[in-house]
């Protein structure tokens, strides 16, 4: 079907966003036109603000408004042990968990050659500048339990070891091939109790 | 087990089909080029969720159609069963009475086939890839498990296969290919322990059912023939020993030619007859009974692993059996395989099992039962 180029325009966008096919996207489309001109002016400026005011947090890569983000500024969290994740998103949902009050790394990916991602390209190196400081004595490596994640935790697990400190990769409760992001509260805290040295 | 019905819509040159079953013997009957293979492949494409015949699920869509949609209805054991396999531009979707399957290894094995065409007598002489397909297609029937550890082999392999690819890049991490070998070790060895003890059980009804058909004269061996120097009787640590020995032996030959050089994407299977390979040496109805004892065997194995017999789907072969391998199919499968048979026509079927079977004559995509 021929769309005025505005409007294939915007389906185009939507099409970007994950989880929306060609069908969704028209219909999302069609509906921005029906609504309010000062609604849609609203809602254009969230998505650029967004995008705009949020930056990674120079220290753990987490996404933030401040830098150093609110987890990295906050005093009484345990700088001692620090979680490393593979997205912003799990982050957000340990922290609705409120168990886990260390520090985080967020790698943003993981390594998987087939999609030409290194070690290097997801802030590993960060992770291994921050461990040089005395106080982190533990690791907790919670990349997904994918092949992907998996290789991601094996690596750091063996740049790591060397130096003594303590590597640990999550290990229970969670769907084999799966996302953290799947994974309901309790199976996650219940993967945090039953972590395992690596 | 039983299909009791088999639908299909917009189904290579389908446009809707709709057949019910209440025989064992189902004979299709047709000119060349009517649909034939094409509603014995929905069969197969319906347990396996692929076709045998090609790696492209597109193929199966009807031209000019969004989608292709394949549901049985299955009598088993365990009670009745439902089935459906959808194609289109978004891929594949399995449900299992009525409710979609996640993973393809969640639904594999619910209807178990066995299938035996042209192709198949390719077996003994084809290329280790397809005796590869072989051994995989039908473990994975039977063993999800087994399907679970190839699939994460595959996956593996892919990224440690792109690795060696940049061997001589500068950024080029050894660390990175350590980690993707002791990853890769564990399920290769996985995959090599269960195909053993698959290969194990399946020679043991193979060599009787080839002595049977050849009279006594013949006696049947079938050997894995690994990539590593492994055996028949290491356990899972010892093959992960074995495999670790053999990777760091050939780790520079693989930087080389940028390509992983060992594990059971490159193993084999031996076929020996009186102690001789029939690969090489063999006559052409030898291979022939060869790949008939494998199939014929299958049927036993799957019996007894899931305590029912599959569907035997037999394409355009039973009139390339002489008489004496064609009465011994049919009585292996007397009464107790439900099984879908293609022919352009009945000349050359033993009577008797016509008589009991039930006749479908396909036309240009259009299926008619007739009694
Ligand atoms: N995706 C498709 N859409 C429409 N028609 C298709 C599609 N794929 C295959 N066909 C047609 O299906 C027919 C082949 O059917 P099939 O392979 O079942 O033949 P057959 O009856 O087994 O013949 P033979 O006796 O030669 O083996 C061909 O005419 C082919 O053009
Ligand atoms: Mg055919
Ligand atoms: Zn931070």
């Amino acid at each position: 079907m021929q769309y005025p180029e505005p409007i294939s325009k915007l389906i185009e966008g939507f099409m970007r966003l994950p989880g929306i096919g060609p069908k969704t996207a028209a219909r999302l489309a069609f509906y921005v036109l029906d609504m309010k001109e000062e609604d849609v002016f609203d809602f254009g400026k969230a998505l650029v603000n967004a995008k705009r005011e949020l930056t990674h947090c120079s220290i753990c890569q987490h996404i933030t408004d401040t830098d150093p983000c609110r987890i990295c500024e906050d005093q009484t969290r345990d700088r001692s042990v620090i979680c490393v994740v593979q997205d912003s998103k799990d982050v957000i949902a340990m922290e609705k968990m409120q168990e886990f009050r260390g520090q985080y790394h967020v790698l943003h990916g993981a390594i998987s050659p087939v999609d030409g991602i290194g070690p290097e390209d997801i802030h590993i190196p960060d992770l291994i500048k921050r461990l040089q400081d005395e106080t982190v004595q533990e690791l907790i490596v919670a990349t997904n339990p994918n092949i992907e994640g998996e290789a991601t935790a094996m690596y750091i697990s063996r740049l790591v070891k060397p130096t003594g400190i303590k590597v640990s990769r999550i290990a229970h409760g969670l769907p084999v091939g799966g996302d953290l992001e799947y994974a309901d509260e309790v199976t996650l805290s219940k993967a945090i109790e039953g972590r395992q040295e690596l | 087990m039983h299909i009791e019905q088999l639908t299909y819509e917009n189904y290579r040159n389908y446009a809707k089909t709709d057949l019910t079953f209440d025989h064992n013997v189902n004979v299709i009957i047709g000119e060349n080029a009517q649909g034939k293979t094409n509603l014995l492949e929905a069969i197969y494409v319906l347990a396996m969720t692929k076709s045998h015949r090609t790696a492209k699920d597109k193929e199966l869509i009807r031209w000019e159609e969004p989608f292709a949609k394949i549901q049985g209805q299955i009598k088993k054991r365990t009670g009745p069963l439902h089935l459906e396999v959808v194609f289109s531009s978004q891929g594949k979707k399995v449900k299992l009475n009525r409710l979609e399957q996640e993973r393809i290894s969640q639904y594999i094995g619910a209807l178990n086939i066995v299938m035996f065409a042209p192709e198949d007598l390719r077996l003994v002489k084809g290329s280790p890839k397809e005796r590869r397909r072989f051994i995989d297609m039908e473990m994975g029937q039977i063993s999800p498990i087994y399907l679970y550890h190839l699939s994460q082999y595959h996956k593996i392999l892919k990224q440690r296969n792109r690795l060696l690819k940049d061997a001589y890049s500068k950024s080029f991490d050894d660390a990175m290919l350590d980690v993707l070998t002791a990853q890769l070790i564990p399920e290769a060895a996985q995959v090599i322990r269960k195909r053993y003890d698959f290969l194990n059980k399946l020679q043991v009804w193979a060599n009787d059912i080839h002595e049977q058909i050849s009279r006594g004269l013949e006696h049947l061996k079938i050997e894995y023939v690994p990539s590593a120097e492994v055996s028949n009787s290491m356990n899972l640590s010892t093959l992960e020993e074995k495999l670790q020995e053999q990777f760091n032996s050939v780790i520079d030959q693989e930087k080389r030619r940028a390509t992983t050089l060992v594990g059971p994407h490159r193993d084999d299977l031996r076929f020996i007859v009186n102690d001789k390979n029939v690969q090489t040496y063999g006559s052409q109805g030898q291979q022939r009974t060869v790949a008939l004892s494998l199939k014929l065997a299958e049927i036993e194995l799957i019996h007894e692993q899931v305590k029912e017999y599959p569907i035997l789907l037999l394409d355009d072969v039973l009139s390339e059996l002489d008489d004496h391998r064609q009465s011994h199919l049919l009585s292996t499968i007397q009464g107790k395989v439900q099984t879908f048979v293609t022919t352009t026509s009945v000349d050359g079927i033993d009577h008797k099992t016509l008589n009991e079977a039930e006749l479908f004559r396909v036309e240009n995509g259009e299926v008619v039962k007739k009694k």
